[in-house]
């Protein structure tokens, strides 16, 4: 392994410089002294847009990225399998139902509050769905949770598409759904966005508990309950601490594809195996990527907006692949 | 029609110099917006707001407008501040407009109203629910640009036409209308309904409804078929209207055989601005060929 301060130093100088580019960013670059005078307090009406607009907004796409970089090293961590990503158990598809309904759907609250209420419930309550499932099928082990994860994923889809056919007309767009569900940041207010941080933190914390009994379980079942584990108790807490943490990125940055997988591999190669600096170096990869690559959502295409998890996807997906080909020839 | 005129414009002057003081409307949404002083710099999302400001005589004041926006042609080569993907934040407020005026339509008040709240620039949200409702938004957005007058004096001209269309087709027989307004790629058919201004705009031209899809625009051919409305319109081109009814099946629909299957106008019907009141005159005249005359 390497020595870590380097790598912790460097991974946090990469997010610094991710935020100030992301915040220079848009259909109108400013330059970082445009960023200083608007921190300043310049008044101006460009300043304002900065301080007001694009800086919560790169700083909410830091903060969810983060998230999924946690979410992603639970779920890949819990089912020992590369390939499982954040939204593996229904999450996705729980949180494009809320969502769909929050902005399809005429209620009586403004949808700023209901769009991320709606898409956090959704997202934990198809986990939460699934585990009951599994448990009551009486088949709470990795293999019956991904079963009862792809079913509830297709009912919950097919219900979202009946309710985007249902409700939508020449007013209220598809586009709208359509766009949220291939990933957006919402840009909050300054206090939402203390709120989305102090949320980040606590699910920082809440998942470096699980990091040591993480590490146990990754020597495989029957090692981890010589270990005195109890696997599929341990199992259904990490798979919901999980879902809290994706269901906070879904409900903030809509569904963001790609990172949640991509970002714990990178990170591993960087800090190792070990649950408790993987997590914090997973959740620094994942904000470097969805900042950066929500600057160039916002900036590439004037005056239109790529959905987010369209560019993680298109310009995150190469990159990966290439990372992985040269560590398979090593 | 010229007393309606007087009226209006006596109307108008009552109601004292509108570029005077701020000026307060409360828009589609409830929401209360101010203008401190009539607005010099307007950014208009969409045709049919772009289009009202422009009938108000504002068209040099308009600083954006978005993507699909074709009409009137002094606005057309203003910037673009958003198109098909969406609607770009930086883009409106780079214009430093002192108004912006936008329809919930695609994302355009999602992506809008929240940041322009937060930077204090007033943005206007327009519904248009039925044509009474077109009318209102000019008389709206005549207040708000400071040319009340000019708002509601246009309002009352348009509003004097379809009283006289309502004359010409009163007491006859409304026949039964199916108006297709789009297709979708899985074939089914988008059509005018109840609840909105391009259904409105059937019935204020004489016409009933064949289908009630009730609240869902898109219905299958063989709804259409099944339900065999006395004319079929279809908003688009002529050609486009020839290849529908050349399917199976469409041929011996009561309105094909009795050659009372008409294209009408997109820009008239589909875009509720002052060019509405043409469609509408247009469509009493096809609805009620017989009734042109009186």
């Amino acid at each position: 392994m390497r020595e870590p301060i380097h790598t912790w130093l460097a991974l946090g100088l990469a997010l610094v410089l991710a935020i100030v580019v992301g915040a220079c960013a848009g259909h109108d670059w400013a330059t970082p002294a445009d960023l200083w005078r608007a921190a300043a307090g310049d008044q101006a009406l460009r300043s304002r847009l900065l301080v007001e607009w694009r800086i919560p907004r790169v700083l909410a796409a830091a903060l969810v990225g983060g998230l999924l970089g946690l979410g992603g090293v639970i779920f890949q961590g819990v089912f020992r399998n590369p390939l499982a990503e954040p939204y593996l158990l229904g999450s996705a598809g729980g949180a494009a139902l809320g969502a769909t309904v929050a902005l399809l759907v005429p209620l009586a609250m403004p949808q700023s509050v209901l769009l991320p209420l709606l898409a956090f419930a959704g997202a934990w309550g198809a986990t939460v769905l699934v585990i009951g499932i599994s448990r009551v099928s009486g088949a709470v082990d990795a293999a019956g949770m991904l079963l009862a994860g792809v079913a509830v994923a297709a009912i919950l889809g097919a219900l979202r598409s009946f309710l985007m056919l249902a409700l939508s007309d020449e007013t209220v767009s598809l586009q709208i759904v359509l766009s949220w569900v291939l990933g957006g940041v919402q840009t909050p207010s300054w206090p939402v966005l203390g709120l989305l941080t102090l949320i980040s933190a606590g699910c920082l914390g809440l998942t470096l508990l699980l990091a040591g009994r993480l590490d146990v379980l990754g020597l495989g079942e029957t090692m981890a309950v010589a270990f005195g584990l109890n696997v599929t108790r341990f199992i259904a807490v990490a798979v919901l601490a999980g879902s809290v943490v994706v269901a906070a990125a879904v409900a903030f940055g809509g569904l963001v594809a790609f990172v949640g997988l991509a970002a714990p591999h990178i990170a591993r190669w960087l800090v190792g195996p070990l649950h408790r600096p993987l997590l914090p170096a997973s959740a620094l990869v994942g904000a470097i990527v969805v900042t950066l690559a929500d600057a160039i959502a916002r900036a590439a295409l004037p005056p239109a907006e790529i959905p987010l998890g369209l560019v993680t996807a298109v310009a995150g997906g190469p990159f990966f692949i290439m990372l992985l080909a040269r560590r398979l020839r090593t | 029609m010229r007393r309606l005129f007087l009226a209006a414009l006596a109307a108008g002057c009552l109601s004292g110099p509108a570029h005077a003081g701020p000026v307060t409307v409360r828009d589609a949404f409830g929401r209360t917006v101010t203008l401190p002083a009539p607005p010099q710099r307007i950014v208009t999302i969409f045709a049919s707001n772009t289009e009202m400001v422009a009938a108000l005589g504002l068209a040099d004041r308009v600083v954006g407008i978005e993507a699909y926006t074709r009409f009137p042609p002094e606005v057309l080569g203003k910037p673009l501040v958003g198109g098909r993907l969406g609607f770009s934040v930086d883009a409106v407020v780079a214009e430093r407009p002192d108004l912006v005026v936008v329809t919930p339509a695609r994302q355009a008040a999602n992506q809008l109203v929240d940041p322009m709240e937060r930077l204090g620039i007033p943005i206007v949200v327009l519904l248009h629910r039925s044509v009474a409702e077109v009318l209102d938004n000019i008389r709206l957005l005549g207040r708000i640009g400071g040319v009340a007058e000019r708002g509601e004096e246009l309002a009352a001209r348009l509003q004097s036409r379809l009283d006289r269309i309502k004359q010409r087709v009163a007491g006859l027989t409304e026949p039964s209308t199916i108006m297709i307004t789009g297709r979708l790629g899985n074939g089914l058919l988008l059509i005018a309904r109840p609840g909105t201004y391009t259904g409105d705009a059937i019935v204020r031209a004489g016409g009933r409804f064949a289908l009630d899809s009730g609240a869902i625009a898109q219905v299958s051919p063989e709804a259409i078929l099944k339900a065999d409305p006395d004319v079929l319109l279809f908003a688009g081109s002529d050609k486009d209207l020839k290849e529908l009814i050349a399917r199976p099946g469409w041929k011996d629909m009561r309105a094909v055989k009795d050659k009372r299957a008409h294209a009408v106008v997109r820009a008239e019907l589909l875009i509720p601005g002052p060019r509405t009141i043409d469609g509408i005159e247009r469509l009493a005249g096809i609805l009620h060929p017989q009734a042109a005359t009186r």
